[in-house]
């Protein structure tokens, strides 16, 4: 027990310099590489949606914004041909004679030290709003700061854009050179950052509530065990490295508990680890396999179990008890995420596996995916978009879907796979 | 005989109730607790008999059968289109290997010959070490029954000697919930071997879900061959 903690004590401080010095890597020479790295496309975008159009900004500010308001299913982005001569910000001018080609004008203004001023006016009523947006190190941030002003603004929801996604990629997968990286970029795939690099699985990422730590499971020692880790510092923590299967953290949405699936009494089942005490209970007992719990509220737990044969979702009280069983109508239901009042899943069909969606509390469900492998979604924190990771060219790929399936969004890596994409919540 | 066996029968599955814990479900527990039993009281026996009689006559073919097609091997219990894969480097299918152990001087129990050196025979059916699943199942089939009993023999016989069981899962499905179906999968071959005689200390168990594929393609040729446990031994290539 002593050698142990000795070991897991050295293991930190090394593991700490190792990764004070990936950053430093990643700052000098991974940033430029990075973005080569992974590749964004938008295959699908509505035509259905408000339509708005985003005058050019100095900076580059307003194709940010544009594809963020895109990549969310409910803006038609006016093309910048249909409306000329729109004067700078500042300037006059009346945005009632652009009514018929958009309801809403955005004008921006970048300032000297990179922060934004942005004027949203509608055309009904010539109403204008203005924000400034304070600058950051990433000037990305900004804009993505500014569509989500915008956004709430209009849609009356919080926007998510200036939000992060975790992810995994696995290059050289057929070779023994194989690698896997754990990434964290912004939310549409720029600036990705490597935090833990591995020869043997990484697996299953999740957020502190603060946005501030990932937890995951690595197979660095030769079998499955729960760290969890600082994104800023690096700081790794070991959280469970039990006998058997060390599985699916996910993060109780007051910060206090890791939920995660354990097989220390001889079979997969939920178990909730206090973070601070490390005190772990017991939430499922069922014998058949009980795996990928979330979090709905702090009182409650859904998750997988083929206690019925297949597997489906199922609801428990995060003290235990008797689980309810969720889905019905198909014969294989998992991987539940749950955000503001929406449950995403996948579900299977005839061998097809597909991201679905809906309302907690509804019955019925809507398929957003295309499938036939797709798995892993994760939703933004206000639900209006889904990550999740299907196949594209052979290889694992991820996609951003709107909660309407209007638009569509691949994010690719030439490199190799890209996986298991997991939705910061807001940052503060 | 029918007596005799029925006694072997009950008294098989008293000793497995008391090896197998804790308790499963009918479907988890039951299944390898009777394709165990067969090994245990029905197939060893009847083996010795059948298997030296059809090598002898030639009537179990030994060639080997990678179309892709379901079509029966002979003198091998069929169990869920294993036959896609089926050759001698990546199937279990003992009608394949010259040399299968356990059967020396015609006596079923007699392990003089399950040794070592058989580990690095390719001859040998001690050299196959991977059993392959039907998907979104950890039970075992029953063509894999005598490898791992064969295996669990030479455990028994060496108890320093200690291995690796290494579950993995096809592409389909979640992630996660394929971590834990493949550690399932390891757990089933384990219990089997616990069976048959090796010992909880000697066996390590791991699931790595879907992440460490043998193969890459998206087909059910390739699906197969990704759900499987392979066997490990600690030291030996």
């Amino acid at each position: 027990m002593i050698d142990d903690r000795q070991s897991e004590k050295s293991q930190k401080k090394w593991g700490g310099v190792l990764l004070n010095l990936t950053f430093l890597i990643a700052f000098m020479f991974l940033m430029p590489l990075a973005h080569a790295e992974l590749e964004l496309h938008i295959t699908k975008t509505t035509q259905e949606g408000i339509p708005i159009y985003i005058a050019n900004i100095s900076g580059g500010a307003n194709g940010i914004i544009e594809a963020d308001l895109k990549r969310s299913g409910r803006f038609d982005i006016v093309p910048r041909s249909t409306i000329a001569n729109i004067p700078p910000m500042g300037a006059s001018f009346n945005a009632g004679s652009y009514q018929d080609k958009a309801d809403f004008i955005v004008r921006g203004k970048q300032a000297a030290d990179g922060g934004l001023s942005i004027e949203l006016t509608s055309t009904s009523d010539n109403a204008k709003t203005f924000y400034t947006i304070s600058t950051n190190t990433n000037r990305r941030r900004v804009a993505h700061k500014a569509a989500d002003k915008i956004y709430e603004k209009i849609t009356r929801e919080k926007g998510a854009f200036d939000t992060r996604l975790a992810f995994v990629t696995v290059t050289n997968k057929a070779s023994s050179n194989r690698k896997f990286r754990l990434y964290i970029s912004d939310s549409d795939g720029y600036n990705p950052q490597a935090i833990l690099t591995s020869r043997e699985p990484i697996m299953s990422p999740t957020w502190s509530p603060d946005g501030k730590k990932l937890a995951y499971v690595s197979f660095e020692r030769n079998s499955p065990a729960i760290y969890m880790q600082d994104i800023f510092t690096g700081e790794k923590r070991l959280i469970s490295a039990r006998e058997g299967i060390n599985s699916a953290p996910a993060w109780s949405p007051d910060g206090n508990y890791i939920a995660m699936s354990l097989s220390i009494n001889g079979n997969p089942d939920i178990y909730t680890s206090n973070v601070a005490s490390g005190a772990l209970k017991q939430i499922t007992t069922s014998s058949a396999i009980d795996t990928e719990p979330v979090w709905s509220g702090t009182n409650s737990i859904i998750f997988t179990s083929n206690r019925g044969g297949g597997p489906q979702l199922y609801r428990v009280s995060s003290n235990g008890g008797k689980a309810q069983r969720l889905t019905f109508d198909a014969y294989y239901n998992s991987a539940a995420d749950v955000k503001n009042q929406k449950l995403a899943f996948i579900t299977g069909k005839r061998g097809s596996f597909h991201v679905a969606i809906k309302s907690l509390g509804d019955t019925g469900r809507d398929i957003l995916s295309n499938g036939p492998l797709d798995e892993s979604p994760s939703l933004s924190p206000n639900g209006a978009m889904i990550a999740y990771t299907t196949i594209r060219n052979g290889q694992n790929t991820l996609s951003v879907v709107s909660d309407n399936a209007k638009s569509r969004q691949f994010l690719t890596s030439p490199a190799g796979d890209v996986r298991e994409p997991a939705w910061s919540p807001y940052l503060r | 005989m029918v007596t005799l066996f029925t006694i072997e029968y009950t008294q098989g599955e008293y000793n497995m109730i008391k090896q197998v814990k804790p308790l499963r479900t009918v479907r988890q527990f039951f299944i390898p607790t009777i394709l165990s039993l067969l090994v245990v009281s029905g197939c060893a026996q009847n083996d010795k008999g059948k298997l030296a009689g059809a090598n002898k006559g030639g009537v179990i073919k030994s060639e080997t059968n990678t179309a892709g097609k379901a079509g029966p091997s002979s003198g091998t219990i069929r169990g869920g289109g294993a036959s896609s894969v089926n050759s001698r480097s990546q199937e279990g299918d003992r009608a394949n290997f010259n040399y299968l152990p356990g059967n020396a001087n015609g006596a079923s129990n007699d392990t003089s010959d399950i040794t070592m050196a058989g580990l690095k025979d390719p001859n040998n059916l001690l050299s196959q070490r991977v059993i392959y699943f039907d998907y979104d199942k950890a039970a075992i089939r029953p063509e894999y029954l005598v490898l791992i009993n064969t295996h669990a023999k030479l455990l028994a016989k060496y108890p320093n000697l200690k291995m690796r069981l290494e579950g993995h899962a096809d592409e389909r499905g979640s992630r996660e919930y394929n971590v834990a179906l493949s550690a399932e999968r390891a757990k089933s071959v384990k219990q089997l071997m616990g069976a048959n005689g090796a010992r909880s200390n000697q066996i390590r168990t791991i699931g790595y879900g879907e992440e460490v594929p043998l193969v890459t393609g998206h087909g059910e040729r390739s699906w197969q061959k990704n759900r499987r446990v392979e066997i490990k031994y600690e030291g030996i290539q």
